[in-house]
């Protein structure tokens, strides 16, 4: 079996660490259905997917979810936790 | 193949963005507008998914999930699939190519064994098998 390098971009960290994802990022206080920011801040979208991208080849430790700030997005909201 | 539950399945990636191709695989409910909607009146989920072409026209997309909030990707849908940003990234260099398939499924299920191994390999072929893709971007809703 070969394969293929995978990015995540999560906006619930807690949730998809469950899942134990080969790289992630989590945009930090991006609400659920902003995974990339808002509508047609395209500017903020492609620094989010660039960084996202830029993981594959950064030395991140598998499992870990790495948080990003991104002052443009405005807003913060807190992410949902999972339910013990 | 079954993963521990504690192992990550972590892929190595020793090439470079700029000669690399990329698919995106969406848990957003994510589809072409032509496509059959997923099933959101089925309480289990639904576990099929929606092959995207890399020359897909956004305004022929759409959504269709009930477990977020999606009215910010019914105005854009590159905030939770990001073929337009995907697009100026190729056309900047930073990564080589589009795959020829993205996916779209419904990332709400309550069968989580049948899409752990079932929805979630078939994705994998599909993205394997004819795809071009070096790198798949994961994202939710």
């Amino acid at each position: 079996m070969k394969g293929i390098p995978t990015v995540l971009i999560t906006v619930s960290p807690e949730v998809s660490s469950q899942m134990r994802p080969p790289r992630a990022l989590y945009p930090n206080g991006f609400k659920i259905g902003n995974s990339l920011g808002k509508p047609n801040m395209r500017g903020l979208q492609l620094k989010v997917l660039r960084d996202a991208l830029s993981l594959l080849t950064e030395d991140t430790r598998p499992g870990k979810i790495i948080t990003r700030d991104y002052p443009e997005y405005g807003e913060y909201h807190e992410p949902p936790r999972v339910k013990t | 193949m079954t993963f521990s539950r504690k192992c990550v399945p972590f892929t190595p990636f020793d090439g470079e963005l700029a000669k690399s191709t990329v698919a995106l695989v969406t848990a957003g409910g994510v589809h072409l507008k032509d496509q059959d909607a997923f099933n959101i009146a089925d309480e289990l989920g639904d576990l099929t998914y929606r092959i995207i072409p890399e020359d897909v026209d956004v305004a022929d997309l759409m959504v269709t999930h009930h477990h977020y909030d999606h009215s910010d990707a019914d105005k854009d849908i590159n905030v939770v699939f990001p073929i337009d940003a995907l697009r100026d990234l190729q056309a900047e260099g930073f990564v080589r190519g589009i795959a020829r398939k993205h996916v779209g499924y419904m990332g709400y299920t309550m069968q989580l064994k049948a899409m752990y191994e079932g929805t979630a390999r078939e994705i994998a072929n599909e993205i394997d098998k004819g795809s071009r893709a070096d790198i798949v971007v994961l994202t939710g809703g």
